[in-house]
């Protein structure tokens, strides 16, 4: 591979059969991503405004809906922080500790990517829900975790685990302890070695997990959908909103999922923009 | 008083980082300590500068335990050898580091922090970058900025890890220099790490010679040179090269030749090494004395020439390096043999455990009657 890019960008003027290739490679990419990204995106915003911008600014309004958005970023208000001081720990321990089952906690931050978000909601059920193990002892002293904010929140933090963490840890990994130990033979505590040294050098990385966290827990479906209960107006997301509004008020809910896009879209606007300024403190 | 440093023993699993080391540096001396990588020299570092703890042993200065001190307070000045700049820190903040994370009852005005960074900043010769960040300083200015930001915090020593690896040879030879000159100025007591004998030799009061977490000899850098204490001592710092000696009856035996060695002794000695250094294969004045010694190639280099000889019953080739005007007044060689005469002779008794036992040196020319019939005579220098 390494010997093919180098033909193609080093060895003076590539042959046609290069540049054909070349060019097939990059048109194909693009093409795959305006069918499957581009061209949907644009006909969800398409249909929200099909039946005109008074249709959509009504459905926008409805009090279920404006329920359902305070209540998204209420959950991502609280579980983008969660994962945020949950990533920069687990970062700073696998990154700066040699200790028992490092092995075993970096598999286990992987493990809300690789499993499925309804079994993630199901586990929560089980340990929270009314006879579950937990749930049994939290329900009788009022404390109810699912179907109620907790329970979302809970869900939520759950399959957004990794992001945070799996953006530090290689950056971490690659920048050592050296200024660490030189801040700590200068004489600075423990906190003054992080907020100094530390974070100033982590910090888009740290912005760029977060955004990426910020963006999926907004967006997460599966494991809310299990805990949720779908109350409307109480307990419903902006995602299980849209899917409610899907099954009796086609426009409505395209109207009500182009927020939730646009939301995203905006996230992913300002992730780009961070990695075309500061693309340098991000790789290294 | 200074500091003590009291059989300090370190493991990393079953890997001996550090093997009863003990040393005393007294105030305002500058040390440094020479080996290989994975001599021991930047574990012992680590423990001076309190980042590592030590199994066993002790470290006191004027009396103090500095291990029960925690890294944080025990004013030890440690310039990295990569430096460890803050990158996201202009040099000024960098060096003005130590002082603004005091806790704010011993935190100097910021009045004051201003007029010392900038007093370091003069001393390291750095005044009109105060305003740069690290990424866009040379090699060398960056290491004086770790310089200024280690003395910014006063401590009673600084320790240097590797000073010059990371820089360029011309950039390396220019600040070897300066940093003794600015040692000289300062009279803090100074412990400095590396790999570069000539580095160590051309630096250092006093030079402690590691090896596989042991320390092989401390002393003057001319009396290792002359006198290294050990096998290893010899090969790293002198340029010693194993010749195949032997010695039997009170005597050496060495190409077929033999020497009286009267002082040395046998006893729990379980092997002999024999050491000459290149300077000390000298040539011999009329052809047919000496040993016969096969040219491999010679290379004349600033002033000096070098050639690789081989030597019959040697596999290894031999080193040997002459003066430029030595070798023109022999006149060169006629079809790649040369006779040569070996000047000095370092001989080491080591016993199992690989200590030294005994130590001479022998001048083969000086003997006066060699028991094998020889041509050895002394060469005039």
């Amino acid at each position: 591979m390494a010997a093919v890019a180098a033909a193609i960008s080093i060895g003076g003027r590539p042959s046609w059969v290069m540049r054909t290739a070349r060019t097939l490679l990059v048109t194909g990419a693009i093409a795959v991503l305006a069918w499957l990204l581009v061209l949907p995106l644009l006909a969800i915003f398409a249909e929200a405004f099909r039946q005109g911008a008074a249709f959509y600014l009504d459905a926008i309004r409805q009090p279920d809906t404006i329920a359902a958005v305070r209540l998204t970023l209420t959950v991502a208000g609280i579980a983008v922080p969660l994962n945020l001081v949950f990533g920069l720990a687990a970062a700073w321990s696998m990154t700066h500790f040699d200790f028992r089952g490092k092995a075993l906690l970096g598999a286990l931050i992987d493990l809300p990517f690789s499993i499925s978000p309804v079994v993630a909601g199901m586990m929560l059920i089980l340990v929270y829900g009314k006879e579950g193990w937990l749930g049994r002892w939290l329900e009788p002293h009022g404390v109810q975790v699912i179907f109620a904010l907790p329970g979302l929140v809970l869900a939520t933090v759950l399959v957004t685990l990794p992001f945070v963490a799996r953006e530090l840890i290689p950056l971490m990994q690659a920048q050592g302890s050296d200024q660490e130990e030189a801040a700590l033979t200068l004489g600075a505590g423990g906190w003054q070695i992080f907020f100094r040294v530390t974070l100033p050098r982590v910090r888009w990385a740290l912005l760029y997990g977060v955004l990426l966290c910020n963006a999926r827990a907004m967006g997460e479906f599966g494991a809310v959908y299990v805990v949720s209960g779908h109350l409307r107006g109480v307990t419903n997301t902006l995602p299980l909103q849209v899917d409610q509004l899907y099954q009796e008020n086609f426009s409505a809910a395209f109207a009500v999922a182009s927020l939730l896009a646009l939301l995203t879209v905006l996230t992913l606007g300002i992730k780009r923009l961070m990695e075309w300024r500061h693309g340098d403190d991000l790789n290294h | 008083m200074g500091i003590e440093i009291s059989r300090i023993r370190r493991q990393f699993g079953a890997f001996v980082a550090l093997d009863d080391v003990s040393l005393t540096i007294a105030d305002g001396e500058f040390v440094a300590v020479l080996g290989p990588s994975g001599s021991g020299k930047t574990s012992l570092l680590r423990i001076l500068a309190g980042l590592d703890q030590p199994d066993a042993g002790s470290v006191h200065r004027d009396g103090q335990d500095l291990l029960k001190l925690d890294a944080r307070r025990r004013g030890v000045g440690l310039v990295f050898q990569h430096y460890a700049l803050f990158p996201h820190m202009t040099v000024t903040q960098n060096v003005a580091f130590g002082l603004r994370v005091r806790p704010w009852r011993t935190r100097p005005k910021a009045s004051v922090i201003k007029a010392n960074v900038e007093a370091l900043l003069q001393r390291v010769e750095l005044e009109g970058l105060a305003h740069r960040y690290p990424s866009q300083l040379s090699g060398g200015q960056r290491q004086r900025v770790a310089l200024a930001r280690a003395l910014a915090i006063e401590p009673r020593l600084l320790l240097l890890d590797e000073p010059f690896g990371a820089l360029d040879a011309q950039v390396r030879v220019n600040l070897r220099n300066w940093l003794r000159e600015f040692h000289r100025s300062l009279g803090i007591t100074t412990l400095f790490v590396t790999h570069d004998q000539d580095e160590a030799l051309e630096m250092a009061d006093r030079v402690v010679v590691m090896n596989r977490g042991r320390i092989e000899q401390i002393g003057a850098p001319e009396q290792i040179y002359r006198q290294p204490a050990t096998p290893f001592a010899s090969r790293f710092i002198a340029r010693g090269q194993s010749l195949p000696g032997k010695v039997k009856a009170q005597h050496l035996h060495l190409f077929g030749r033999a020497w009286p060695l009267e002082d040395f002794s046998l006893d729990n000695v379980h092997d002999v090494s024999v050491h000459v250094r290149p300077e000390d294969i000298v040539l011999a004045s009329r052809q047919g004395e000496g040993l016969k010694a096969h040219v491999l190639n010679l290379r004349h280099v600033a002033g000096t020439v070098r050639a690789s000889l081989r030597l019959e019953g040697l596999d290894e080739p031999l080193e040997a390096e002459w003066s430029e005007r030595d070798w023109a007044r022999h006149g060169g060689i006629a079809d790649d043999t040369i006779d040569v005469h070996f000047h000095a002779l370092a001989i080491f008794g080591v016993d199992r455990e690989g200590h030294v036992r005994q130590r001479v040196t022998l001048h083969p020319s000086h003997v006066n009657s060699p028991v094998a019939v020889g041509p050895w005579r002394r060469i005039e220098a």
